[in-house]
C-alpha cells in the first residue's frame, strides 16, 4: 500500500480537495492519509457532504 | 419570544450599518436565548438562529429545512404580499439557486458546478492577476489617497465576475449600480429613489424595477449566445439543459442575476472589509506583508470578520426539534450568519481580527448542499489581489471615517478612505 501514488479525492458539493499526501492536519489527518484509512462516517469538513459523495479526481 | 428591542435590533438596516449595536444584540441572544422565536412589528413570526453548531445542524438537513417553501430573504408581511400577488402566488421576485430545493437545486447547480472547481479556475489565474495589477497601478497613481472600497474593492471583483460571466467592460458601471441598488435598497445613499424606504409597497417595487432592468439586459444576452455561443458563464446558462429541456426564463434569468450581484459584491465586501480592520489593526497588517504564507489566514478571517451575507431564511418541511426546541413544520428560521461567526463556543476572542485563526471554520459561505457556489472564485480573487498589492504597499492607514452599507441582507464597508505609501 505505501508504495502506490497518494491520491486526491474532491467533495462533489463544494469543491473540497483531499490530497493523501498533505492530509488535512487541521482536520487530525497527517499527511500520508490514506482515503480508505479515513472513517466511513467522515463528512467533508467544508460544507459536510458525505465520504461516499467524494470522486478520485486527477490535479 | 425574544424581547421586542432585540427583534428590531437584528432586523434593522441601520443596526448592521452600525455594526457593534447587531454584534451585541446577537451576543446576548447566543448567551440568554440563542434559538428562540422573534416576531418584529410587520413581521411573521421567525426562529432566529444564532449558534455556529445549528446554524450547521440546519444547513446540512436541507431536505428538512427548505429555502423555497417561503421567502428566502427576511421579508415584512406586507411586502411577502406584495411579491406573492406579483409572481402568480409565488414568494419569489427570482428563482435562483438561492430559492430552489431538490431536484432543481441540484440540477440548476451542477450546471455550472464545474466551472468553478478550484482545478478549473486555474486557468482563470493568470488573467485574474492582470486584472488585480492594474488595479494596483490604478491605487499607486492615485497620490497616496483614495477610497478603497470605491476605487480599489468594488471594481476588481466586478471586472472578474464580468470576464467570467461575459459581460462587457463597457457595462460595468451599468451591473455594479443595479447591484448596489438591489442590495442597499434599504439605503438612501444607494438606492433607486434615494430616500429612506418606510413603505412596503414602495420598496418592493424598487427592488422588482432593478430585477426588470437586469432581466431587460440579460435577455438580450441569452439570444446573442444562443445565436454565437462563446466560452463564458452567460453561454452555459442560455444553452444549458436541465431534464433535456432548456431553463425557464425565470431560472435563466435568476441565474446571470445572483451571478452579476452575489458574485461580485459579496467579494468586494470582503476585500473593503478586510483593509479596513488591517488599518485598525496595523501589526496584522505587519505579519501578513513579513510572510505572506499568511495571506491565506487573511483571507478566511476577512470572510468570517466581514460576512457579507447576514443572513437566509428556512422553512421546516416537518416538525422537528432542533437544540432542545420544537420546530413545527411550516416555521420560518433565520440563518445568523454574523452571530455564528462570532460564536465564543468556536471561536476564541470572536470579536478580534486575527490573520493567524485557526482553525477558522466560519459559515460566511454557508454550509450544505446550498454553499456559496463561487467561494474558490472568490478566495483566488483575494489571494491574488493581497499578493499583488502588499508587494508595493509599504505602509497605510484611515484617513477618515469608513462607512458601512445600510441593509440587513447582503452589505459590506461602502467607503473605506485611506492614506498609503507604495513602492
Amino acid at each position: 500500500m505505501s508504495g502506490e501514488p497518494f491520491k486526491v479525492w474532491q467533495c462533489r458539493t463544494c469543491g473540497y480537495i483531499y490530497d493523501e499526501a498533505a492530509g488535512d492536519p487541521v482536520e487530525g489527518l497527517a499527511p500520508g492519509t490514506r482515503w480508505s484509512e479515513i472513517p466511513a462516517d467522515w463528512i467533508c469538513p467544508m460544507c459536510g457532504t458525505p465520504k461516499a459523495d467524494f470522486d478520485m479526481i486527477e490535479l | 419570544m425574544i424581547p421586542d428591542e432585540i427583534a428590531s435590533t437584528i432586523i434593522s438596516p441601520w443596526a448592521y450599518s452600525d455594526g457593534k449595536k447587531v454584534d451585541d444584540a446577537f451576543t446576548w441572544l447566543r448567551r440568554e436565548m440563542p434559538l428562540e422565536q422573534a416576531q418584529p412589528e410587520g413581521f411573521d413570526p421567525f426562529w432566529v438562529v444564532t449558534r455556529h453548531a445549528d446554524i450547521l445542524e440546519v444547513e446540512r438537513q436541507n431536505d428538512l429545512f427548505h429555502n423555497g417553501d417561503r421567502s428566502a430573504v427576511l421579508t415584512t408581511i406586507e411586502a411577502d404580499k406584495q411579491v406573492r400577488a406579483m409572481m402568480g402566488g409565488s414568494p419569489h421576485l427570482v428563482r435562483s439557486l438561492v430559492q430552489m430545493d431538490n431536484p432543481d437545486h441540484f440540477n440548476y447547480r451542477k450546471l455550472t458546478q464545474g466551472a468553478f472547481l478550484p482545478q478549473n479556475l486555474k486557468a482563470l489565474e493568470a488573467r485574474i492577476r492582470e486584472i488585480a495589477r492594474a488595479a494596483v497601478n490604478r491605487m499607486a497613481e492615485m497620490g497616496g489617497r483614495c477610497d478603497f472600497a470605491r476605487d480599489v474593492a468594488f471594481l476588481y471583483p466586478l471586472h472578474v465576475v464580468m470576464e467570467v460571466i461575459g459581460v462587457p467592460e463597457s457595462d460595468e458601471p451599468r451591473m455594479l449600480k443595479l447591484t448596489q441598488e438591489l442590495f442597499g435598497s434599504q439605503d438612501p445613499d444607494l438606492n433607486r429613489s434615494g430616500a429612506e424606504v418606510t413603505d412596503a409597497k414602495a420598496g418592493v417595487d424598487t427592488v422588482q424595477s432593478v430585477v426588470l432592468d437586469f432581466m431587460t439586459y440579460f435577455n438580450a444576452m441569452t439570444d446573442d449566445r444562443r445565436a454565437n455561443p462563446r466560452s463564458d458563464l452567460a453561454s452555459i446558462i442560455a444553452n444549458g439543459k436541465i431534464n433535456g429541456e432548456p431553463l425557464g426564463y425565470l431560472e435563466a434569468m435568476s441565474y446571470y442575476i445572483i451571478a452579476a450581484t452575489a458574485g461580485h459584491d459579496t467579494t468586494s465586501s470582503t476585500t473593503a472589509g478586510a483593509f479596513w480592520a488591517l488599518a485598525e489593526n496595523p501589526e496584522q497588517f505587519r505579519k501578513v506583508k513579513e510572510n505572506p504564507a499568511l495571506i491565506a489566514g487573511l483571507i478566511e478571517e476577512s470572510i468570517r470578520w466581514v460576512t457579507p451575507v447576514k443572513h437566509f431564511m428556512r422553512t421546516a418541511t416537518a416538525d422537528a426539534e432542533l437544540a432542545g426546541k420544537k420546530i413545527a413544520k411550516g416555521d420560518w428560521l433565520m440563518l445568523s450568519y454574523p452571530s455564528g461567526n462570532r460564536d465564543e463556543a468556536v471561536f476564541k476572542d470572536p470579536f478580534k481580527f486575527d490573520v493567524t485563526r485557526s482553525p477558522n471554520k466560519h459559515v460566511a459561505f454557508g454550509y450544505g448542499a446550498h454553499i456559496c457556489l463561487g467561494q474558490h472564485l472568490a478566495r483566488m480573487e483575494m489571494r491574488v489581489l493581497w499578493e499583488e498589492l502588499f508587494a508595493r504597499l509599504e505602509s497605510f492607514e484611515l484617513d477618515g471615517e469608513p462607512k458601512s452599507m445600510v441593509a440587513n441582507f447582503v452589505c459590506g464597508p461602502k467607503a473605506v478612505p485611506v492614506r498609503y505609501k507604495m513602492n
